[in-house]
């Protein structure tokens, strides 16, 4: 189990629980704003574009190689950009905080 | 590649594919009746919206729209299109011979976008009755002056209407401080049938082609509810049924090797780009479980295909409904759909696939 912090485009915290999927689908299912999850979560619309605190990105880890192409030409992108859909929740997230970048 | 009398580079990777769309300011939009290769100011007369604009125009004529194509983010239209998809493949599955083209995907592309331009159900049978061809010269007895005059007559009939239809909303819709013009309304109208016809026909299509071929692939699929999602963004990468879309360079501009002259073209090749083998494994494979699939098959960037929700909900019942109703499906013919440009043919979809199917014993509605 995982305790998630989104903060939505407009400054809303929403906090999720989850104990499988990923970043992306703990979103959709809490209708967390701003995330969209439109492939599924294969890694192809960037709907579920999110910023990591700085301090977690050891834990959370790189893009790998698809999403980093992808990222690269993402409005917004930035050194903590992720796709939540590649970042598996798992129980070393318990406590993150993301920022979700929306469109 | 030669089109129009001119030579047009062709963007062939992935990422170089991306770089394009994401630059608009220098791979402009703003060119009406060129969006693909060959002109096609002879099967229409309007230019279409929102996709041959660009911004700042296009994130406000594109704003209009998007509520209707978000629809089918909607849990109860996704019931809905469920039950849609379920029945025309049962009505399909009864006789010995049907052909998937003209007696499934055509009514469930046209049946589906009822639902999302939010008119009558009932208004789908005229437009199955349009066949397959609506927008191809040559090949058939064009509808195309046909279209142009329903959707003009559907705008007038919704003058002063307070319903949530398209026309009607588009009727009242403001645009920069003014109404739209009829051409406008008629533009969006061509490119809401256009845009979503041919290919999501092709689509389904070829997802009955592949499954008569690789039988194994519904067991393969039923096996984890999770394999409707992925099987459906593979088919998408795999068959990317819009070969190329083009944009034209208001100044000189360059992309890789390739100097263009102010005027010029550049295409954009989505199957190639989807098939890069620096990007997908197998590339030439359908991989029903592709976990990670950064395919371009709805475009990029901000043109990126405002019907891919509708698309999707398509693809994703289908694959639903198959798995849920058919146990084989035999192929009787096969007559594949060439696509020609001057410089390629391709195939795309089928003109006529005639199967029957064989129902599972038990069904799991
Ligand atoms: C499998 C089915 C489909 C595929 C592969 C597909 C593919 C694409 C692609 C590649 C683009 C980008 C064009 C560009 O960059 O200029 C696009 C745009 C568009 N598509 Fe689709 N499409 C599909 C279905 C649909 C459907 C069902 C509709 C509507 C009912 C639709 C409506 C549109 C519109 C309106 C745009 C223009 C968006 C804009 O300019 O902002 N498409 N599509």
């Amino acid at each position: 189990m995982a305790r998630i912090t989104y903060i939505t485009p407009d400054g809303q915290q929403v906090v999720v629980e989850a104990s499988s999927g990923s970043l992306m689908t703990a979103a959709v299912q809490n209708q967390v704003d701003g995330i969209e999850g439109a492939c599924g979560g294969v890694c192809s619309c960037a709907t579920c574009h999110i910023h990591i605190d700085a301090a977690w990105m050891d834990r959370v880890g790189p893009a790998g190689d698809a999403e980093a192409a992808m990222l690269e030409l993402e409005d917004g992108s930035t050194s903590a950009s992720r796709l939540g859909c590649q970042v598996p929740i798992r129980p070393e997230l318990d406590g993150l905080t993301v920022r979700v970048v929306g469109r | 590649m030669r089109a129009e009398g001119q030579e047009m580079p062709l963007v062939l990777r992935l990422q170089d594919v991306r770089k394009v769309c994401k630059d608009w300011k220098t791979f402009s939009s703003d060119d009406p009746f060129m969006i693909v290769p060959h002109s096609e100011a002879n099967v229409r007369s309007v230019r279409q919206y929102p996709i041959e604009t660009d911004p700042p125009d296009h994130t406000d004529y594109r704003a209009l729209v998007e509520p209707f194509f978000r629809r089918p983010n909607d849990a109860d239209y996704q019931l809905g299109m469920q039950q849609l998809v379920d029945e025309a493949l049962a009505a399909a599955a009864i006789p010995d011979s049907v052909d998937v083209v003209s007696e499934l995907a055509l009514p469930l592309q046209s049946r589906s976008l009822a639902r999302l331009l939010n008119v009558d159900d009932s208004e789908a049978n005229l437009w199955i009755s349009w066949g397959t061809h609506v927008f191809k010269e040559g090949d058939g007895v064009s509808k195309g002056a046909e279209l142009s005059s329903y959707i003009r007559e559907k705008f007038e009939a919704a003058e002063g209407s307070e319903a949530h239809d398209f026309f009607s909303v588009l009727n009242r819709a403001d645009f920069q401080g003014r109404k739209l013009t009829l051409e406008e309304k008629h533009g969006f109208a061509n490119m809401a049938f256009a845009g979503g016809r041919d290919t999501v026909i092709h689509t389904v299509s070829s997802i009955i082609a592949h499954f008569a071929a690789h039988p194994e692939g519904l067991d393969f699929l039923r096996q984890d509810p999770a394999r409707i999602i992925t099987a459906t963004e593979e088919f998408v990468r795999y068959v990317s049924p819009l070969t190329a879309i083009v944009r034209s360079c208001p100044h000189s501009a360059k992309v890789l090797d390739a100097e263009i002259a102010p005027g010029g073209r550049v295409g954009l090749c989505w199957p190639s780009a989807n098939r890069d083998e620096t990007a997908f494994t197998k590339p030439d494979e359908v991989v029903l479980d592709r976990s990670i699939n950064p395919h371009v098959g709805f475009g990029f960037g901000i043109h990126k295909c405002l019907g891919a929700a509708q698309a999707r909900l398509i693809i994703r019942s289908l694959l639903q409904a198959l798995c849920n109703q058919i146990e084989a499906i035999h192929l009787i013919e096969a007559i594949p759909e060439i696509e020609q440009e001057s410089s390629f043919e391709r195939q795309v979809g089928f003109k006529r696939l005639r199967t029957s199917f064989k129902l599972r014993s038990s069904q799991h509605f």
